[in-house]
């Protein structure tokens, strides 16, 4: 498939080649992570997994990047090698000069299933990390406060987390990885829990919050559409073990009209390409 | 008469339903009264004293003290008793936390720590009574003994509490840049806060179980176990049922406040459905 990318033969359709540039390189200077034949092998007594296969990615200050695949593919072994949480078998990941193999307060992370903590008020779990990091107290919850109103949350700052609807939750958990300031942050599938309508608000409401900071976005999702509506680029993956089928840059501007040729054209076709990866063989 | 009853039950109204379960737990110990009257009548024996002969033994108690051997009254015995269990509690909480959580966070320590605790659990915590009164000191052993008894229940529940962490939270606190050491006390700590109170709410059930049995062997503590044996073997069996249900209002005092301290705790851990 990817040769034929390569070769053009999919961007001779006309819309296609108008709105997009298919393979999208990043040139010398820009990247603010490499990602460099990384491979994942999970090895258990009875079988070897190879989940990730060389892959290779260089990825822009700044830029929201999504990654979609297949399901099970190993998508998120690839969020989780960078948070710092899962060592890869091999190759390496450099943020700046920096070779990342732990996890740090220099990328923050959002969770499928929130991952608050119930045992502390909204504004403390927006405080943990500042609290790690140090911070006074009154500072803490001034900076906390800063970010729960960023994302419509400041009335809610003394419940509890369990008193909050699930696209409440979210907001909680990206304030909380927004909140000490990281330059990248990973969100593994971060609107999969949620309701096709809530999921809508929280993605125009992400690019809301987005638009007053620089901070890179490495965005895992199955959504075809989430990726296409909220992307710079998107990554798409094989089946297992992944590997880049192809990368797509996407430089309209937001937001974004799901209901125009162009959107359900190209969601068509990354559609299209995950079915052919999905296929039983 | 319509006017007073001429009200339907609402399920959704929790005066309501609290009104229905009183009702029905009060005709039920009122069964129960009369079904003790019923044997005690029909079996005609003086070792089962009507539900009357133990009141009015159960008020000489609380009002004379103990008449029978010397005086001593009801607050004193139970103060006794009281005091045995508490320091128990308070021993079995200080070795049982630490060491669970430590048990639970390391598989190494776990499997070392298993056998033993797998081989001493299922000892009835009574058992240990003679050996522990008779051999190793008669104040110290029946607090030993209601250590036994809480011990296991917390040791285990706090454990379980610990490998039920939610491995999510974890990632997300190192994702924050916690340390080991902060991942330990910010997340793993509270997380198993709730289960350890659990642990507390068995515990002093099984606890107050222990106690009595513990005060058999150790007459010279006099507590409330300590009546109620020196009265059966005197054969004032009244006095004894007495000395029971001062026991059995006493436990129901203590894992109702347990229960009431679990549910408190765990809704602002907000974990309400340990």
């Amino acid at each position: 498939m990817s040769e034929l990318i390569e070769e053009g033969v999919i961007s001779e359709n006309a819309i296609e080649t108008d709105v997009f540039v298919p393979e999208s390189e990043v040139k010398e200077g820009e990247a603010q992570i490499h990602i460099r034949n990384l491979s994942k092998t999970y090895v258990t007594d009875e079988s070897e997994t190879v989940v990730l296969e060389d892959f290779s990615l260089d990825i822009r200050k700044g830029e929201l990047i999504t990654i979609v695949g297949p399901s099970g593919c190993g998508k998120t072994t690839i969020l989780r090698m960078l948070a710092g949480l899962v060592q890869p078998t091999s190759g390496q990941i450099l943020i700046g000069n920096r070779e990342c193999t732990v996890p740090g307060a220099d990328r923050g992370m959002v969770f499928q299933d929130f991952a608050l903590f119930p045992w502390r008020s909204v504004r403390k779990n927006v405080e943990f990390g500042l609290e790690i990091a140090g911070m006074p107290k009154e500072e803490r919850r001034q900076r906390a406060d800063k970010y729960l109103k960023i994302v419509g949350l400041e009335k809610f700052a003394d419940h509890r987390v369990h008193e909050l609807s699930g696209g409440m939750k979210q907001r909680v958990a990206i304030a909380r990885a927004m909140v000490t300031n990281p330059d990248v942050i990973l969100m593994d599938e971060p609107f999969g829990a949620l309701d096709a309508q809530t999921r809508n608000i929280m993605q125009a409401g992400l690019l809301r919050i987005l638009d007053k900071t620089d901070q890179t976005i490495i965005f895992i999702t199955h959504s075809v559409d989430e990726a296409v509506y909220l992307s710079d680029r998107i990554v798409v993956l094989t089946k297992r073990p992944a590997r880049i089928k192809e990368v797509i840059q996407i430089d309209w501007p937001r937001p974004r009209d799901r209901a125009s040729v162009e959107f359900t054209a190209l969601r068509k076709r990354i559609l299209e390409e995950l079915e052919k990866e999905n296929v039983m063989d | 008469m319509a006017t007073i009853f001429n009200w339907t039950y609402d399920e959704n109204n929790r005066y309501h339903r609290w009104f229905r379960t009183t009702v029905i737990a009060i005709t039920s110990l009122v069964c129960f009264v009369f079904a003790w009257w019923d044997v005690s009548l029909l079996l005609n024996s003086t070792a089962i004293p009507t539900p009357l002969e133990t009141w009015d033994a159960l008020v000489d108690l609380v009002v004379n003290g103990d008449s029978v051997t010397g005086g001593r009254t009801v607050w004193a015995y139970i103060a006794s008793s009281l005091r045995t269990f508490l320091l128990g509690f308070l021993l079995a909480l200080v070795v049982a936390v630490p060491l669970g959580l430590v048990i639970g966070y390391s598989n190494t320590i776990r499997e070392f720590a298993n056998p033993v605790i797998e081989v001493l659990r299922p000892i009835a915590p009574i058992a240990w009574a003679p050996i522990f009164i008779l051999a190793v000191d008669y104040t110290i052993g029946p607090i030993l003994v209601v250590f036994i008894g809480i011990f296991f229940p917390v040791l285990t529940n706090v454990v379980f509490g610990v490998q039920k962490i939610d491995p999510n939270l974890m990632d997300a606190a190192r994702t924050m840049g916690a340390s080991s050491i902060q991942v330990f006390y910010k997340v793993m700590i509270p997380s198993a806060i709730p289960y350890l109170m659990n642990g507390i709410k068995v515990g002093l059930g099984v606890g107050w179980m222990c106690i009595v049995a513990a005060e058999l062997y150790a007459p010279q503590l006099g507590g409330i176990g300590y009546y109620l044996s020196t009265m059966a073997t005197n054969g004032l069996w009244p006095n004894a049922f007495a000395a029971i249900v001062v026991i059995a209002i006493l436990g129901i005092m203590t894992t109702g406040l347990a229960e009431y301290v679990h549910k408190v705790i765990s809704r602002r851990m907000g974990m309400s459905n340990v």
